[in-house]
């Protein structure tokens, strides 16, 4: 046991944030806090592509993949660094929905699709929810019928984000509508997002942040799309959902916000005498935000840690989204107390500070993933069944 | 980054809890229960003994098994799976340990090799009335006479006073502080029993001019840093502590709820019960996170001021919510004698109020970050 960073895992991170500081350039991150910290802008993509050129966008994939061959661990120092800096990494899909493929995906998939991610010129949006399936997922209604060597899919998903600037989407349909158990009737596919068949509308959310509900309408894609064994996907959607979780629970951003908002009230006095951190309270604030940020960081090292040697238990993936979100959400109220009404400005208004303006939106924000990405109630019974071994109670 | 055990900590932890296993049972502990015997299983600690735990930190030379902090830690947190009668927080961290590290050749040879073999009872008088910071001691004062010491004054609530051999203790001199070793059947010394929530043996100890003798002299200045060593290692002790109880009492609530049925199912299967489960789960992790942490920069020499701090606020966090919470999900089960959970509950009380409590730590760690310390690097 050693729970720190090697030297050369230090060097690491050293070198990365010398590189963002060069890559983020403040028309970068202008935009991407004008496309509400979502990506997809020009100068976005361009980044992206520059990280593929550079190699590092896969630095704990395989050389075989074009790789750095480094293990996960350097993978989630990556992302980390990446997302401290302010750029709005696509995550799902280099991290969650690439190594499902890079794993299951037949040979067009692994010479055309995986590739291309890494060299951050492909982008995959998530279709999994319906109007009628949200966390009974098995219950979904899309559906891919044969005809002749291809698929033809009908049917609509919502909160498809990112999908208005993505390249394909990770579709779950029904393949077979008489299998006894619904789970055991779906199948994955990579369905193009540039098909005529397929349109998006646009959903607006509290935080400003734009999802979709999307439409399939008569796709047809070749056998090449299904990715796995066909009936076999909720395996696959069970899997992205567990790499995802770890990645939503990235601490990066939090650890800097929380520097931020210290050093702010360390150095701003208060008209009444003495500085913003000298009061008790504030301190307390402090102090509960730091304690309860250090265990983010901790939790998601080790189950970076875990994945290299094989030993990630799904009951810790949970535990990290539930206590990962409920835990953003502390924080943020806690900081935003100690920046106080000037946190209820919103970026762009007069008087408003950049920590302020972020807490006022973050804020806004973070209710999405105590249910985004498995709601934090399938958690809890995820944990007290694999991590405890709890009977459940039968649906 | 490694979070994985190594095959000699596997070793340490396998063989003490099948010796704790073996030898510790609700039963065995009934015997202590409102001081009916003193708790404290001198036969027990011979076994931990002859296996080398109570040595485990100790070097070779000394008659140690010569592991680092880790060892150790991982040897305290089965002694609180178990909640074992035995005073190996005191012993081995508090004591042993920087007598090993700060002692002169003469002090070392003179308590280790006995210690490791456990026929040298140490304990260590860390906290005052209304003072639980042990690297300022306020009520207890030493006076230089020749080579020696002499201390008058009062520390509150010493475990195993009057059964050790030796004290470890800080005074305060013209100079700064001190640190000693006081023989308890010193001149001088009053031990007044004391009944703690938890039955271990604890005293109020007076010192009335009590002479330290110079070979009992720790160190005559600079103990502030001294003793800010010995309670980052004590309180990440009572954290490995914490972390062996609270996992176990987590582990009895699942396995009882998943054996208990209301109304025709296990209680288990309803999701409030899963849930405030899956929280406790979620709080033991944190804490065995922190812990281990705590452990590992220790064992490494590195600053961890900030980790063990971080620690210590789980420490009592986890453990006031777990102790409430498998008491709540047992019912009636969870409060009677005759079942196991009772007794941890109260350890966990202990270990959350011992060396500073949650928010003591959480307005120290404040009062570090207002002053610029201890950001995320």
């Amino acid at each position: 046991m050693n729970i720190q960073f090697t030297a050369q895992q230090l060097a690491l991170r050293d070198e990365l944030r010398a590189y963002f500081a060069r890559l983020i350039t403040p028309e970068l991150k202008a935009e991407c806090e004008r496309d509400m910290g979502e990506g997809g802008g020009p100068l976005w993509r361009e980044a992206l592509l520059q990280m593929g050129r550079d190699g590092w966008i896969g630095v704990g994939w395989p050389e075989s993949w074009g790789g750095r061959g480094m293990t996960p661990l350097e993978q989630f120092v990556f992302v980390e660094e990446i997302m401290r800096a302010g750029y709005p990494f696509p995550f799902l899909t280099t991290e969650s929905v690439g190594p499902m493929l890079a794993e299951h995906g037949n040979d067009w998939v692994k010479q055309e699709i995986v590739p291309k991610i890494l060299k951050g010129e492909l982008l995959i949006s998530i279709g999994y929810s319906e109007p009628g399936a949200g966390t009974d997922l098995a219950n979904l209604k899309t559906s891919a019928v044969r005809d002749g060597d291809d698929w033809i899919i009908n049917g609509q998903k919502m909160w498809t984000s990112l999908a208005h600037f993505c390249d394909y989407t990770w579709l779950a349909v029904r393949t077979d509508p008489n299998a006894p158990k619904k789970h055991k009737g779906i199948s994955m596919f990579l369905v193009p997002n540039s098909d005529p068949g397929w349109s998006c509308t646009a959903v607006h959310t509290l935080g400003g942040v734009r999802t979709n509900a999307t439409y399939y309408d008569n796709i047809r894609v070749s056998n090449d799309h299904l990715v796995g064994e066909l009936h076999g996907g909720w395996k696959l959607i069970t899997g992205q959902l567990n790499r995802e979780r770890l990645s939503l629970i990235n601490f990066g951003p939090i650890s800097q916000l929380f520097n931020q908002v210290t050093s702010w009230a360390i150095n701003t006095e208060l008209p009444a005498g003495g500085r913003v951190a000298d009061q008790p309270w504030v301190q307390m604030n402090l102090g509960r935000c730091r304690a309860l940020i250090e265990c983010m960081k901790l939790i998601v090292y080790k189950q970076s840690w875990a994945m290299t040697t094989g030993t990630l238990q799904m009951a810790d993936a949970s535990a990290a989204k539930v206590y990962g979100s409920e835990g953003f959400i502390e924080v943020y109220r806690r900081l935003g107390e100690i920046v106080g009404q000037a946190h209820l400005l919103r970026t762009g208004s007069p008087q408003v500070s950049a920590e302020a303006g972020r807490i006022e939106r973050l804020y806004r924000t973070a209710s999405i993933i105590t249910f985004g990405g498995g709601t934090n109630e399938i958690q809890r019974d995820i944990i007290s069944a694999a991590g405890l071994w709890m009977p459940r109670a039968s649906r | 980054m490694d979070f994985g055990f190594t095959p000699e900590q596997q070793e340490v932890q396998t063989l003490a809890r099948q010796i704790l296993a073996d030898r510790v049972s609700a039963e065995s502990l009934a015997a202590y229960d409102e001081y009916q015997a003193e708790r404290f299983d001198s036969d027990l600690w011979r076994q931990l003994a002859e296996a080398g735990l109570t040595g485990v930190a100790i070097g070779e030379q000394y008659g140690g098994m010569g592991f680092g902090f880790t060892e150790l830690a991982l040897f305290i947190e089965e002694v609180g799976r178990s909640i074992a009668p035995v005073p190996a927080i005191m012993h081995c961290v508090a004591a042993a340990l920087p007598i090993q590290q700060f002692g002169s050749e003469g002090m070392r040879a003179a308590f280790l090799p006995a210690a490791a073999r456990g026929e040298l009872l140490l304990t260590a008088a860390l906290t005052e009335a209304l003072n639980e910071n042990p690297a300022n001691p306020c009520n207890t004062l030493a006076r230089v006479d020749g080579e020696d010491l002499l201390l008058s004054g009062r520390k509150f609530a010493v475990p195993f006073a009057h059964q050790a051999q030796r004290i470890l203790l800080a005074a305060r001199t013209a100079q700064g502080v001190a640190v000693v070793l006081l023989d308890p059947q010193s001149r001088g010394v009053t031990l007044t029993p004391l009944e703690s929530t938890t039955f271990e043996p604890q005293y109020q100890l007076d010192m009335e001019s009590v002479k330290v003798p110079a070979a009992d002299i720790l160190c005559a200045s600079g103990g502030e840093a001294v003793m800010q060593w010995i309670s980052e290692r004590t309180a990440t002790a009572l954290c490995a502590h914490q972390l062996g109880a609270t996992d176990f009492a987590l582990r009895l609530a699942a396995s009882y709820t998943s054996e208990r049925e209301q109304f025709g199912v296990p209680v288990a299967t309803f999701q409030a019960v899963g849930h405030r489960m899956a929280d406790c789960y979620i709080d033991v992790e944190c804490l065995r996170l922190c812990t281990y942490q705590a452990m590992s920069l220790l064992d490494s020499g590195s600053s961890a001021t900030t980790e063990v701090q971080i620690a210590k606020i789980w420490a009592g966090d986890t453990g006031h919510r777990v102790s409430y919470a498998t008491q709540h999900v047992h019912g009636g089960t969870g409060i009677d004698r005759d079942y196991p959970l009772w007794r941890y509950c109260l350890w966990m009380r202990h270990n959350e109020m011992s060396l500073g409590s949650s928010s003591m730590h959480t307005a120290q760690l404040g009062a570090r970050l207002a002053a610029g310390q201890a950001q995320f690097s």
